[in-house]
């Protein structure tokens, strides 16, 4: 049985490529068979986030247009047999798809996978409307910013007058050392306001950075944001998993820190 | 459906079965099944009065007809009504009668529903009544009334009362932290130090406050006796 999990924000920027390339490295990682697709056709970058840029032939416009069968169009990773990748069009825009062709493909995709993930497009138009078409769950990614949270809100709200109410929260980029100072708003703030479940938060740790430049998704790995990945996709898989205590991992890095000085 | 022997209208307090008189009575009978089973996800299991129309039915045939409708569907049959123009118009009469009231103010400020959910940024609520709700009302979301709002949670969205311009309307909130309050033609928005607020705002400012209009402005008060004394419904 294999479920459709749709990764957006509203807001652009604040991590959803980021994050479906970790959840879909993650699940795969968990021995999942995943299919990632990105949805945000004319803006393509999971593709360069995965690191198979140069692999691309064929595309998602390509299947829907019927340019090439979907076999052609999925590219498998290169560091997971079981893991891989719809790249979106650049040369063309979301008009070049409609919802309804999009549950066509995602229908012909799920027999074969555990998770499709769907990278979806900043903002509300064309571009969400196709990537939630045929989503089972959504995971909401969003910054402690209050521009991040109040277009976040404004996606649970259209996700549920679209039937999607399984929804989950990932708060992204937190940063311990502000929240103690009153300079950010905590994970519960953000819960408190937006009332959905929390599935993870990820801390802002710059080995994210690094990795998605070199296109090598880190979840798994001893980073604090690879470890909170992975516990994201632990609990997608419906295992409890505490949430990690990002304050004293940053209280250890402090006192690593303070060694060196 | 194919047969049009069996036709299913509404009425606010129940369902008239209008039956065919010239299809025969086993006809009829499965014809009334398969009509109820065919929107059984539709009615519900809801409590409702039935009435027969368009053909005699004995005491006998009516019980029938009653028991293959809760066979085949989760309606709640209330009880038989007969046919009766009396009762009919006045029902009508009575219905009326409460939407010619329903437009004045007075029957709005005194009227209520209720929502339950959290109203999110870009989702309007709009009523005629009072409205109390049961949730957050979010930045960004709105709601407007023509009577009173009460929120039973934080209210950080637009809020809109007494919408046909009357002054003497009201909102209240658990946690009052509005983006705009507008009541009749006043209106009042935030301080403008809003995000820092919202940040560092805690629980001690969260007293349930109730936000009403004197002499041209908008007050925000903590909810005390003497302020619902002033209330005029």
């Amino acid at each position: 049985m294999s479920e459709v999990i749709v990764i957006t924000s509203g807001k652009g920027g604040v991590g959803k490529t980021t994050s479906t390339a970790n959840i879909g490295t993650g699940l795969a990682k968990l021995g999942k068979s995943v299919v990632m697709i990105d949805t945000d056709i004319g803006l393509r970058n999971l593709d360069v986030v995965m690191g198979l840029e140069n692999r691309i032939v064929y595309n998602l416009v390509d299947v829907v247009e019927g340019n090439c069968r979907m076999k052609q169009a999925l590219i498998k990773d290169k560091r997971y047999s079981n893991l891989f990748l719809l790249p979106s069009a650049q040369t063309r825009d979301k008009t070049a798809v409609n919802p309804e062709q999009m549950v066509k493909l995602i229908d012909e995709l799920r027999p074969e996978f555990d998770y499709i993930l769907l990278d979806c497009p900043a903002g509300i138009e064309q571009g969400f409307k196709n990537a939630i078409a045929a989503a089972d769950r959504a995971l909401i990614v969003t910054t402690p910013e209050v521009s991040a949270i109040r277009d976040a809100d404004r996606i649970i709200g259209l996700l549920e007058a679209n039937d999607i109410h399984r929804i989950n929260l990932i708060v992204n980029r937190l940063r311990m050392d502000m929240v103690k100072r009153g300079d950010m708003m905590s994970i519960e703030d953000v819960i408190d306001i937006l009332a959905i479940d929390l599935i993870g938060a990820v801390p802002d740790d710059e080995h994210i950075v690094i990795a998605t430049n070199q296109g090598e998704p880190l979840a798994g790995d001893s980073s604090l944001a690879g470890t909170a990945y992975m516990n994201i996709c632990k609990r997608i898989l419906g295992e409890e998993v505490p949430l990690m205590n990002l304050e004293t991992n940053g209280g250890f890095f402090a006192k690593i820190a303070k060694l060196f000085k | 459906m194919s047969n049009q022997s069996v036709v299913i209208k509404s009425n606010r307090h129940g369902l008239i079965v209008v039956l065919d008189e010239k299809t025969d009575w086993e006809t009829l009978k499965k014809d009334v099944a398969e009509k109820f089973r065919s929107s059984a996800k539709f009615f519900g299991s809801v409590q409702m009065a039935l009435c027969f129309q368009g053909r005699k039915l004995s005491f006998e045939e009516e019980l029938e007809l009653s028991d293959i409708i809760s066979e085949n569907c989760q309606i709640q049959i209330a009880c038989i009504v007969d046919e009766n123009e009396a009762t009919e118009t006045a029902m009508k009469q009575a219905l009326e009668r409460q939407k010619q009231g329903g437009d004045s103010d007075l029957m709005n400020l005194q009227d209520g529903r209720f929502y339950k959910g959290t109203l999110r940024s870009g989702q309007v609520l709009e009523s005629e009544t009072s409205i109390v709700i049961l949730g957050d009302v979010n930045p960004g979301a709105r709601v407007v009334s023509k009577g009173n709002v009460i929120v039973l949670g934080t209210l950080k969205g637009n809020v809109y009362v007494g919408a046909s311009g009357n002054e003497s309307a009201f909102v209240a909130a658990l946690s009052m932290d509005p983006m705009q309050i507008r009541i009749g033609d006043v209106i009042a928005r935030s301080s403008d130090s809003r995000p820092v607020r919202s940040l560092r705002k805690k629980k001690e400012e969260d007293t349930p406050k109730i936000a009403f209009v004197e002499e041209g402005n908008i007050y925000i008060e903590p909810i005390t006796k003497e302020v619902l004394n002033d209330i005029n419904l």
